[in-house]
């Protein structure tokens, strides 16, 4: 386990920006998620660090020693790919055990034996051991992909939405497993999802990417509590934030050159008020809560609701803004820090 | 009041019908007078059948039917008499004969052992996607598109030990006078004449299936082994050879069906010769039907090659299969 010090990473394909000028502090045992919607650069950014690309510029180090130039096999890395890349011709065992019969490793065949079986049991995959790895179902064959970097002590896992074809069960299940083993081993760990229930319970700190660029990086809290601009505010909450016209809602006090407010469910507070500022358009049941959908005029916002609360399509409602976050023309935020 | 209802229901259903008629295409059937669609496709495929049953299938079946008599071609008016299975007891027992089966194995066993070796290899090379490489390909794939009569006769010209390229080549290269370089001419060397130019023929044709299997292996399975340290040799052994492995056997099945009938280029090259040192066993079945005209006899042999093919492609088929399914 080290250190990986990403420093002014760039990678273009033709025109593509896909990763520009990415700097990257990841401490050892540190458990970073990479967030960022469709072409974003994460997997470019993964697959530069495996040295599966060569950057255009900027340095790499990892565990202090530079990268530069070498091979992917020389610098000490685990992947896990999005596509699950399972050597097709061989069994969930075979394919284990590759990464350990890499005659550099000298490892003996009792060793190699052992961690397999006991990787398998811990991504659930020890029932189909003698398997074919086409044999498979997409879930199996990503824990199989998980597991075939869970066998390796690297300097730092890379794993590209490893999680991502699992069914909502396995998916928590795995989530604790995989956040459980890292903490155990005191793994490095570099993580990529789309999913934002997996970044905030499992990062020690998250990554935002958006267009090649990481726009912030910090605690799961700070991330959500104190978003830097509009763009790693709507990556995060459900229902998603709402961007409203300041003076819409009373309760805020926007500062000068507010262009827009964001409002997540703590910041908006309602109550039944017949003629009040706003009407209830629609409610989706969720089960232990509901998703209001409320008009203010032209304009929809979505908050949650206790189940219980008595309104109906139609009811009139008061809305009001509590604290809410300020966003400036340029999308950055105007209110300073809370947390700290 | 009840009536008219009833009217009016009848009306609606009697239009609906109306509607779905005129909406279902009528068959093709009904419009070319009175033939039902399965009748068409009979008709369609009828000629295919019929060229197939006339020059395959009839044949076949005469073939076997002569094979148990004494029929000779070239005396038609002759007494065609039913020998049982003593053409069969003949052949079975004639050294010749098993002499022209063990030449036509060590043909197959050679240019298929050359021919994959070569083939896969220079697959590999071109698969490395290097600058020109589709230039390169076109180039290599060229032998395989010519006649096999035009490849016959030119490497005769290439083998002429006074006036050919070949033995030009091989004396400039390694001092040996060119009068001692007689390929077609030699015992020792004429089973490698034809080796050689079967071999320079056809590896395009084994490199391109080769080269279809090496394609269908997705990168990112080389990237995750070189992710997980392993080295190009053994990328190489338990990534390559075992994923390409059922493309390559496709190839040798391909290649060995039509190599152990070959029989053009030895026909071209060395008729058999010299002595009956290149004599595969399709020579020795045409000399058989064709020089001593015995009919009936070539037949069986004709029969048990076929057998003897269609056995082993069968044995070789089912290990394909296992090796795909794994
Ligand atoms: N080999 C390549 N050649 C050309 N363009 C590429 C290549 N790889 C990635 N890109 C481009 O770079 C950008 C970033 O791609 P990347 O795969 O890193 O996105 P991502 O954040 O992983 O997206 P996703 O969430 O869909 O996996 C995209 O616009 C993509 O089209
Ligand atoms: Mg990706």
């Amino acid at each position: 386990m080290a250190d990986v010090i990403l420093k002014g990473i760039t990678k273009s394909f033709g025109d593509k920006r896909a990763v520009d000028a990415v700097d990257l502090h990841i401490h050892d045992g540190e458990f970073v998620v990479l967030l960022g919607p469709t072409g974003a650069g994460k997997t470019t950014t993964l697959r530069l660090i495996a040295g599966l690309e060569t950057p255009d510029a900027g340095t790499l180090h990892i565990g202090g020693r530079p990268m530069q130039g070498l091979a992917p096999a020389s610098r000490d890395v685990a992947f896990v790919f999005q596509q699950y890349s399972l050597y097709p011709h061989l069994t969930v065992y075979e394919n284990l055990a590759f990464p350990l019969r890499s005659p550099a490793r000298r490892m003996d065949a009792a060793t190699i034996d052992a961690r397999v079986r006991q990787v398998a049991k811990m991504v659930r995959i020890d029932h189909k051991l003698e398997n074919r790895s086409t044999r498979l179902s997409g879930g199996e064959m990503q824990r199989v992909a998980i597991g075939r970097a869970l066998v390796r002590r690297p300097s730092i896992y890379l794993m590209d939405e490893p999680l991502s074809s699992l069914d909502a069960k396995l998916r928590a299940e795995l989530r604790l497993e995989l956040k459980r083993i890292q903490k155990e081993l005191g793994a490095t760990l570099l993580y990529v999802t789309h999913d934002q229930i997996e970044a905030m319970t499992m990062a020690d700190r998250i990554g935002i990417l958006s267009e090649g660029r990481l726009v912030q990086i910090g605690t799961p809290r700070e991330i959500y509590t104190d978003p830097a601009n509009l763009h790693v505010a709507a990556r995060l909450g459900q229902p998603h934030i709402n961007i409203l016209p300041v003076g819409l809602l009373p309760g805020a006090e926007a500062p000068a050159g507010t262009a827009k407010v964001g409002a997540r469910t703590e910041h908006i507070a309602i109550a039944r008020q017949d003629g009040g500022n706003a009407r209830v358009d629609w409610i989706e049941h969720l089960g232990d809560q509901n998703h209001l959908h409320i008009k203010v005029g032209e304009h929809r916002l979505v908050t949650l609701a206790d189940p219980d609360m008595p309104v109906a399509p139609g009811d009139g409602i008061s809305v009001a803004l509590r604290n809410p976050l300020y966003f400036g023309q340029d999308g950055n935020r105007l209110d300073g820090r809370r947390l700290a | 009041m009840n009536s008219s209802h009833q009217t009016f229901a009848e009306k609606a259903s009697r239009l609906a019908t109306e509607a779905a008629v005129r909406a279902t295409p009528e068959p093709l059937a009904k419009r070319v007078r009175g033939f039902s669609d399965r009748a068409i496709a009979w008709l369609f495929i009828a000629p295919t059948i019929a060229l197939l049953l006339a020059i395959n299938i009839f044949p076949l079946f005469w073939a076997i039917y002569l094979s148990f008599t004494n029929y000779r071609a070239n005396r038609p008016n002759a007494e065609v008499r039913n020998i049982g299975l003593s053409n069969y007891s003949r052949i079975l027992n004639d050294p010749d004969i098993w002499a022209s089966m063990q030449t036509t194995a060590h043909f197959v066993f050679w240019t298929i052992l050359l021919q994959t070796v070569i083939g896969f290899g220079l697959a590999y090379l071109i698969d490395r996607k290097f600058r020109g490489h589709a230039f390169w390909t076109t180039l290599i794939l060229i032998p395989m598109m010519l006649s096999p009569a035009v490849v016959g006769n030119f490497w005769r010209f290439l083998y002429e030990p006074q006036i050919g390229l070949f033995a030009y080549a091989v004396s400039f290269l390694t001092g040996i006078p060119t009068s001692d370089i007689q390929m077609l001419g030699s015992v020792q060397l004429a089973p490698w004449a034809i080796v050689i130019v079967d071999t320079w023929m056809w590896t395009p044709y084994v490199m391109l299936i080769c080269l279809a299997g090496l394609r269908s292996i997705p990168d990112y399975i080389y990237e995750a082994a070189e992710v997980d340290r392993a080295s190009p040799w053994r990328q190489f052994w338990s990534i390559t050879v075992p994923m390409a492995l059922p493309f390559i056997m496709l190839a040798v099945l391909f290649r060995g069906i039509e190599n152990f009938k070959m029989f053009d280029m030895v026909n071209l090259l060395t008729g058999g010769g010299p002595g009956s040192t290149t004599e595969v066993a399709s020579i020795a079945l045409k000399r058989d039907a064709f020089e001593a005209w015995a009919t009936g006899r070539s037949s069986a042999f004709a029969i048990v090659l076929f057998v003897a093919v269609f056995g082993l492609a069968n044995i070789y088929v089912k290990a394909l299969n296992r090796v795909k399914q794994r």
